[in-house]
């Protein structure tokens, strides 16, 4: 498999391990040091705030992947491929509208960041590596919207049943 | 409240209704809940123009920018760990040796484990569904109908956001600014008061239909089956005992207990040898792909509750509704009606962040507590998990069964009313949401 082709299958998923493993090592290894040492960090706090935020854009990019979203999606069971197919092309346009407007502020927030050159409070860095995580979010769900539309419409064009993703709970 | 605002009057314009007329035919089209949002917050901004719409972009960060919030992945993942190493089994076995003593007793037991369940995790769908699949081949070979025993796990999963820890009350908590911890101390007796409520509605449906027998059996064989199963799954009593000890004694806020949990649970079930390193990473997709689903929610609440707040629609929905009565128990028995009725078309999370900052001043202005104002709201919201259209316990549950959804909702109809009494009760007795705090805050 090309390099390029294990990013697009596997960029959500890395990313998603790494920031969710940073999160829950930090935060228990600042108990352990608290409770046993009675020392703590004053950065701890700080990873696992911004590995949270990370956590958050990137899974709901997954999320947009698998097509996992909570809608209310109770009339769809009743349509046949094509309508359905219709509505969800539909939906995945709505999120496309959201997501490029969020995609362009939340990179104008980082650019004003980083013309000021704003720092965290605990670790003294440049707040643009945590704001970016938003824009980074909002990049990948753009592209996975791309993707979709794609996948969609050709079974659209064809008729085939449409991709309904996975189940959240299962 | 301020003096000058009571009698404040707001004239709502295009600029309100637009969004809103929007956002519920988005809904209803099915569009992910949060587009639907993010699409209302983003037309109120630019047609009322008070605020710019750089305030969307910087509210995707500083919205969900809190510490408060990294403890929901930590207690959705501290569920998931909590399936796969098997420890939810040693509940469901020291549940069931608790209550084999009376007839009905392994439908006491699900009961029950869903309430141990709801201890350790945060959410509710995934109590669920792991509830749902350990018990519902077992209530249906002791006797109970298969929807009623669908019904029975969902009612019972519902505890999963009242019981502390609960991912609502750590929401709910940060729009209305009030600490976590605070919240799952007061929600102990009312989420608890909730589980019995099932518990006695089911053994009396199981009364009057005669689903299971059972529970001939004497106290000497009761106390040596609760001995035994106590033996072999004690240890997995020690998450729920670090969670509410660290959380209760104020050592560890909720994250920090979240962690733990997290932490321990791991440790154990490599100890046990039912949990492998290479269970991880789609461990923790999952439960990073929950996380995903909830926080843009939230997220994209936070500039809508803002542009609200700014075209001053909760003040004037204050006005308008003391305007019509002034009745304290019959401003409570509206809210109780809009939360209910919101709870069965529309998920919680959007529903805690939109509907709070509107009722919490109407709460406020006829004096009722704020914590106890939480706890109303959240209990009255959890009756929505088994209402149809969108309950999404329903929806789990016949998910792992293939039951249909209107079939399970039509024998949870006894669980819904126990539960809405309940919330009458949380709703005008402040002791059952207070008693246990401490007195400044009363």
């Amino acid at each position: 498999m090309g390099f390029l082709k294990r990013i697009d299958r596997n960029a959500e998923r890395w990313l998603l391990l790494t920031f969710y493993t940073m999160l829950v090592i930090t935060m228990a290894i600042e108990v352990l040091r608290r409770e046993v040492f009675s020392y703590s960090s004053i950065w701890g706090e700080e990873i696992v705030r911004y590995s949270f935020i990370y956590l958050a854009w990137i899974g709901a990019a997954a999320a947009v992947k698998e097509r996992a979203h909570i809608r209310i999606d109770v009339a769809m069971h009743y349509l046949s491929p094509r309508p359905k197919a219709v509505l969800y092309i539909f939906g995945d346009l709505v999120m496309f509208f959201v997501a490029c407007i969020a995609l362009y502020w939340s990179y104008e927030t980082v650019h004003i960041s980083a013309k000021f050159g704003s720092v965290t409070d605990g670790l003294r860095i440049s707040k643009v590596w945590f704001l970016m995580a938003v824009p980074l979010g909002f990049a990948l769900i753009v592209w996975r919207l791309l993707q979709s539309f794609v996948r969609d419409f050709r079974s659209l064009r064809d008729g085939t049943p449409v991709y309904q993703g996975d189940t959240l709970f299962d | 409240m301020l003096w000058n605002q009571v009698a404040q009057t707001v004239e709502l314009g295009w600029d309100f209704y637009l969004p809103v007329l929007l956002f519920v035919a988005l809904i209803a089209l099915a569009v992910p809940v949060w587009a639907a949002i993010g699409t209302a917050a983003i037309t109120m901004l630019y047609m009322s123009g008070d605020l710019p719409l750089s305030l969307v972009g910087e509210s995707l960060f500083s919205g969900i920018d809190a510490f408060a919030l990294t403890a929901i992945p930590l207690f959705i993942l501290t569920g998931d760990v909590l399936v796969r190493t098997g420890l939810s089994r040693k509940f469901l076995d020291v549940a069931e040796a608790l209550t084999n003593f009376t007839k009905g007793g392994f439908g006491s037991a699900t009961v029950l484990v869903c309430g141990m369940f709801a201890a350790i995790s945060g959410s509710d769908a995934a109590g669920a569904a792991a509830v749902g699949r350990m018990t519902i081949a077992r209530l249906v070979e002791a006797g109970y109908p298969r929807p009623y025993a669908c019904a029975l796990v969902a009612a019972g999963a519902c505890t999963g956001i009242l019981i502390p820890p609960s991912i609502a009350y750590i929401i709910i908590g940060l729009v209305l600014g009030i600490s976590a911890s605070t919240l799952f101390l007061a929600a102990l007796i009312p989420g608890v008061a909730i589980l019995l409520s099932i518990l006695i509605t089911n053994l009396i449906v199981n009364r009057i239909y005669g689903y299971e027998g059972g529970g001939n059996m004497t106290f000497a064989e009761w106390g040596s089956n609760l001995l035994r199963s106590l033996k072999s799954g004690w240890y997995a009593f020690i998450v729920p005992g670090i969670i509410f000890y660290g959380i209760f004694s104020g050592r560890l806020t909720p994250t920090e207990a979240g962690a733990t949990a997290v932490v321990v649970t791991i440790l154990m079930g490599f100890f046990l040898g039912t949990l492998k390193l290479a269970d991880f990473p789609a461990m923790l997709v999952s439960s990073a792909k929950v996380n995903g689903v909830i926080l843009p929610i939230i997220a994209f609440s936070a500039p809508l509750a803002e542009a609200l707040a700014i075209m001053g629609v909760p003040q004037g929905f204050v006005t308008s509704v003391t305007s019509l009565t002034n009745e304290p128990w019959l401003l409570i028995l509206l809210m109780i009606g809009i939360l209910i009725a919101a709870g069965c078309v529309m998920e919680t999370t959007p529903n805690i962040v939109i509907l709070a900052p509107i009722l919490a001043p109407l709460a406020d202005n006829i004096g009722m507590n704020e914590i106890q104002f939480c706890i109303m709201m959240i209990t009255a919201l959890g009756v929505g998990f088994i209402t149809p259209p969108l309950g999404l316990n329903l929806f789990v549950v016949s998910g792992i069964t293939g039951e249909s959804i209107l079939k399970i909702a039509a024998r949870a109809v006894p669980f819904v009313l126990c539960m809405f009494f309940v919330v009458l009760l949380i709703a005008y007795i402040p002791a059952i949401s207070t008693t246990l705090l401490p007195d400044i805050l009363k």
